[in-house]
């Protein structure tokens, strides 16, 4: 008899405290994460001009999708994002395994492929804006061309995914070290028994293993480059050339406030981000919060 | 036959091999090194070039090289830009991952309905882009002011409220996992040894869980130095609030002057405590990134 009362108190109390626990964190991310995209999808239905507000309904959003600027802007936002995502997806591949297999100066390396992730977003992009300014002009001196890297649309956008590049290949290639090192060696091994070459355990042992660490590392490298701002305001500032969505859209916030329009615009930049991001995350359902909920429900 | 040979290689040649693959190693590492530290050597040496042969001589090793580029930058008010972001990028820290904490270890261990659901709908405010918040924020933020008094524009609050808000989301799901993969039967047996909940997760998990929560507080105080788009937006110019990415990502040109050695002399003055901050922290990160978020 004394022994049924306990765990049911306990399991009341845990239960409340699950809720406690809760309240903080999801108050946070509700008030400043889905109130305000809520408000900005509200806006977006409006014309604003100072305290005047008129209801256009889709107005903004048709303006938009018939603006050759808006069109610029997320082909630029495309390019950018294939192009910077493949080569740090490549070069953070390349090194992970060359750190993997590294005999000495592992940590070192580690620590060195650090600096560049640690370093603001900002600053990456001054470097790395200077040495392709043609005055002075170090990269061309380095290469031996005569390219001016920041007035050229083409040159310019090779020079902005160069810099994107060198700030984020390392950490993916931490993330992908991070799953590399769960890789059993007697896979290894058996493949090696069975005549495969390196070419062909790569493909067939690390490739498949690496999975869950390969999606983890798409997911946030493609999501962040949908909604890069950072290297394009400070490589081209709001000129159409470099401008991603999210430039575009804060060019109409700030630069010249259309406020209405601008909230349409970051509101699709929001869509694309969201929709691009649940492909990923449905994907990864499985492997990976399947694999906690699990374990939970053990 | 070349199958056999690969098979059964003989002593000679398998250490003919590894050396030839040590060499290969060695020269990768050593590619991988400069490639990450090259431009760090350039803006080190551009901060220190003075007058206009560093505008015009893309040779960075001449000089004069002089101390000036850092004279003006203090000049302009950057180290209270560095105080600024560490203020921000701290208390930032300090609210979010006790708060993570908190809904991480609720998630995986409370009994819960909907465990899934929440989980995959904190990982979903992961996805949402900045520029989303920049004029909804301002307008809420513009309201606060007119009904309660508290201008949260050009203030700490009104930056470490939102990142706390977008960093959440992936510290939860860090720990979530870190949580869950400490076994229950610990626990279980502080409780019964008379542990109420709450001691059971203070002083029994918490510890276990370190690494998660020192990789998570990494993110969130790597995420806090470094975003541009909201304290761009929400704190622009005051030198009192102003961080570092927006001291150096808007820097003036003053006149005809080409402001390039006094960027590079604040680039240097904030990578030098960075790179400090990943010496110390870079165990943590590496294991909590191994043991927790992708776990193969």
């Amino acid at each position: 008899m004394t022994h049924s009362t306990p765990p049911v108190r306990r399991h009341l109390g845990e239960r409340a405290l699950g809720r406690i626990f809760l309240t903080p964190s999801f108050t946070f991310m509700a008030l400043i994460a889905l109130f305000p995209v809520g408000y900005a999808v509200v806006m977006s239905l409006y014309a604003i001009r100072g305290f005047h507000q008129d209801f256009v309904g889709i107005r903004n959003y048709v303006d938009a999708l018939t603006d050759v600027n808006f069109y610029s802007a997320a082909w630029n936002t495309l390019v950018f994002t294939v192009a910077s995502v493949t080569l740090e997806f490549v070069i953070g591949m390349a090194f992970a395994l060359i750190m993997h297999n590294a005999f000495v100066g592992r940590g070192l390396t580690r620590v060195v492929i650090l600096i560049p992730w640690v370093v603001p977003t900002a600053v990456a992009a001054q470097v790395w804006r200077y040495m392709f300014d043609p005055n002075p002009g170090f990269v061309n001196s380095v290469l031996g061309t005569d390219v001016n890297w920041l007035r050229d649309p083409g040159w310019a956008m090779v020079g902005m995914i160069t810099a994107d590049v060198w700030k984020t290949a390392p950490f993916v290639a931490l993330l992908l070290l991070a799953g590399l090192q769960t890789i059993p060696r007697d896979f290894y091994e058996a493949a090696r028994v069975d005549g495969a070459n390196a070419v062909q355990r790569f493909f067939s042992v690390t490739l498949p293993l690496l999975r869950p660490a390969i999606v983890v590392a798409l997911l946030f490298r493609t999501v962040d480059a949908l909604r890069m701002f950072d290297f394009a305001y400070i490589f081209a500032g709001y000129s159409n050339s470099l401008a991603t969505l999210s430039v575009y859209a804060q060019r109409y916030l700030v630069a010249e406030p259309l406020l209405g329009y601008a909230n349409a615009l970051s509101t699709i930049t929001f869509v694309l981000v969201m929709v691009v991001g649940l492909l990923f995350i449905s994907r990864m359902g499985h492997s990976m919060l399947g694999d906690t909920v699990r374990e939970v429900k053990r | 036959m070349t199958a056999a040979h690969d098979a059964q290689p003989t002593l000679a040649r398998r250490r003919r091999r590894s050396a030839v693959g040590n060499i290969a190693k060695l020269v990768g590492l050593a590619l991988v090194l400069v490639w990450c530290l090259f431009p760090f050597l350039w803006m080190a040496m551009t901060s220190l070039r003075g007058g206009a042969i560093a505008l015009t001589d893309p040779n960075i090793l001449v000089g004069p090289f002089r101390m000036t580029n850092y004279q003006d930058v203090v000049g302009q008010g950057f180290h209270f830009a560095l105080r600024n972001s560490l203020i921000v990028a701290g208390v930032t820290t300090l609210i979010g991952i006790p708060v993570a904490a908190l809904a991480g270890y609720t998630l995986a261990r409370l009994p819960l309905r909907g465990r899934y659901l929440l989980l995959a709908a904190t990982l979903v405010v992961t996805l949402f882009p900045p520029v989303a918040l920049v004029n909804p924020l301002y307008r809420l933020y513009l309201e606060i002011h007119e009904l309660v008094g508290i201008n949260l524009l050009n203030s700490y609050a009104g930056m470490i409220i939102p990142y706390v808000a977008l960093t959440l989301p992936l510290s939860i799901f860090i720990l979530t996992t870190f949580f869950a993969s400490i076994p229950t039967e610990i626990e279980e047996a502080a409780k019964a040894d008379g542990a109420t909940p709450w001691q059971a997760f203070s002083k029994i998990v918490v510890p276990l869980a370190a690494p998660g929560v020192g990789a998570a507080a990494i993110l969130t105080f790597v995420y806090a130095t470094n975003e541009f788009l909201l304290a761009y937006s929400f704190a622009p110019r005051d030198l009192n609030v102003q961080t570092v990415p927006v001291f150096i990502g808007t820097f003036e040109r003053v006149g005809y002057e080409n402001p390039i050695g006094q960027v590079m002399a604040a680039s240097v003055l904030v990578s030098i405590p960075l790179v400090i901050f990943v010496l110390i922290m870079q165990r943590w990160i590496v294991s909590g990134l191994t043991s927790g978020a992708v776990k193969g």
